[in-house]
């Protein structure tokens, strides 16, 4: 049985997405080769100490141009409607594939839709406290004092979700990666995991 | 093993600022050309190349004449270095058995999260290396058995190197002296809030330190100690506890229906 593939990611869509992951992956590692020195030995494998201090900062600059375009082409789709946040009190029936009293998704449901709103509100964090830390010379002390703590708890959240987003797209949901990657989905993936979405795409 | 110390007695400093051309001269530092303020004072601040001041700290006494409480300021290599505690480049900032707090600029990265930590703004930035610079009390004079360079220079005996429990009985002693000499409040810093510090000051006034330029109460910043302690913790807990949840949540459910299967309906 060979469905018909339908149309889930763009191609605008899916460059940017991988985009972000890289300069995401990349700010993350040079990060984390900072937050302890047990994990140091990343700084090394990315071109040393000075060059990891050096590249971080631009790597998260272009990570948050990346969640800026993102922002632009999906904001208006992950407004939570009221089936969202039905969807997202019963999450935990979600996790462990209870879904009968569901309401349906879209094409983001709840979950996507809160990881979105959090990456867009904790890459703002991170990029206001990372610019301070970027440029210790220009900055007020309190600055400096306030963006030292607030910068590695933010990075934490964030990576924290994106470790939860990086299993809901691989293992824990088959079809998503390939969604991903090439684009497309099988008409029985969309049925069971986004409805109102393809019914609303088969409408047209 | 005896810790080493540097004692300035700020009662006998006569500001003729021997000890800041012993600095430059030893160290071999360039002279940052500043603009005049009104002050004696050599520069307004250190600087990545300048890492000892004499502050000309202007007072006016009772009888309306002007005063200064003249104070030596460079690193005070605290017991437990703010610095140290902040640093993310392992080795770049160390703390030797005898007490010095040291920079290994082949390794410092140039965050600049030691000036951030240091309790009494003392880490300087360079805009040419991009590095972190302070006074190491002379780490490698120290370490063949001579004196830091500011207390071979300085013609007053107003510097004296030595152990640091040597030094604060010196200390001590000199601030009764002070005090049967008529300085009721004269007495040691060497601040609790660092554990304590490998220079150690004699003060005519102990209760107000601010008036030479030292902070009164130096502590590691707080959001400084919750970085490098419990957020940490929490932070591993969470980088952990959410690839092991993930783990065994594909153990225990395993991966979500493809709606593909064998007897669904699409």
């Amino acid at each position: 049985m060979q469905a018909r593939p339908v149309h889930r990611f763009s191609f605008a869509e899916r460059a940017i997405h991988w985009l972000a992951a890289l300069s995401f992956l990349y700010a993350a590692l040079s990060g984390l080769a900072l937050w302890s020195h047990h994990l140091y030995w990343l700084a090394t494998v990315l071109g040393g100490g000075v060059v990891t201090r050096w590249g971080h900062p631009w790597g998260g600059i272009v990570f948050a141009l990346l969640v800026g375009a993102m922002f632009l082409i999906w904001a208006r789709q992950m407004r939570l409607d009221s089936d969202d946040r039905t969807w997202l009190r019963h999450a935990k029936k979600y996790a462990v594939h209870d879904e009968a009293g569901l309401p349906a998704a879209g094409r983001f449901n709840g979950g996507q839709k809160m990881l979105f709103w959090g990456q867009v509100v904790l890459t703002l964090l991170l990029l206001a406290s990372g610019v301070v830390l970027w440029f210790p010379e220009w900055m007020p002390r309190n600055f400096r004092l306030a963006a030292i703590l607030i910068h590695p708890i933010v990075a934490a959240g964030s990576i924290g979700m994106i470790i939860l987003h990086i299993y809901m797209g691989t293992a824990a949901v088959p079809g998503s990666f390939r969604a991903m990657i090439r684009g497309w989905v099988t008409p029985g993936w969309a049925t069971s995991h986004h409805p109102k979405w393809y019914r609303e795409i088969s409408k047209n | 093993m005896h810790t080493v110390a540097k004692l300035v007695d700020t009662s006998t400093c006569i500001g003729c600022k021997a000890c800041e051309v012993a600095c430059q001269e030893w160290n071999d530092q360039d002279f940052t050309i500043s603009g005049f303020d009104g002050s004696y004072q050599t520069l307004p601040d250190l600087e990545h190349n300048f890492w000892n001041l004499i502050k000309f700290n202007e007072l006016s006494r009772e009888d309306g004449q002007m005063t200064w409480n003249m104070a030596k300021y460079q690193c005070m290599h605290c017991v437990d270095p703010g610095c140290l505690r902040s640093c993310p480049a392992p080795g770049a900032i160390f703390q030797q058995k005898d007490g010095i707090v040291d920079f290994n600029h082949d390794l410092c990265i140039g965050c600049g999260y030691c000036i951030t930590g240091c309790p009494f703004d003392v880490p300087r930035l360079s805009p040419n290396s991009k590095k972190v610079y302070k006074c190491s009390l002379c780490s490698d004079r120290t370490a063949v058995g001579l004196e830091p360079a500011c207390i071979k220079a300085c013609p007053t005996n107003c510097l004296t190197f030595g152990t640091r429990e040597d030094l604060i009985q010196i200390a001590n002693a000199r601030a009764g002296e002070l005090k049967q000499d008529g300085h009721a409040g004269a007495g040691i810093y060497n601040p609790e809030g660092v554990g304590g510090t490998h220079v150690l000051y004699v003060l005519k006034d102990a209760a107000d330190p601010e008036s030479y330029g030292l902070p009164k109460d130096p502590k590691i910043p707080w959001t400084v100690s919750l970085w490098q302690g419990p957020v940490k913790w929490l932070g591993n807990l969470l980088f952990t506890g959410g690839i092991l949840g993930a783990f065994f949540h594909y153990l225990r459910y395993g991966p979500k229906p493809t709606g593909d299967e064998e007897g669904s309906d699409a």
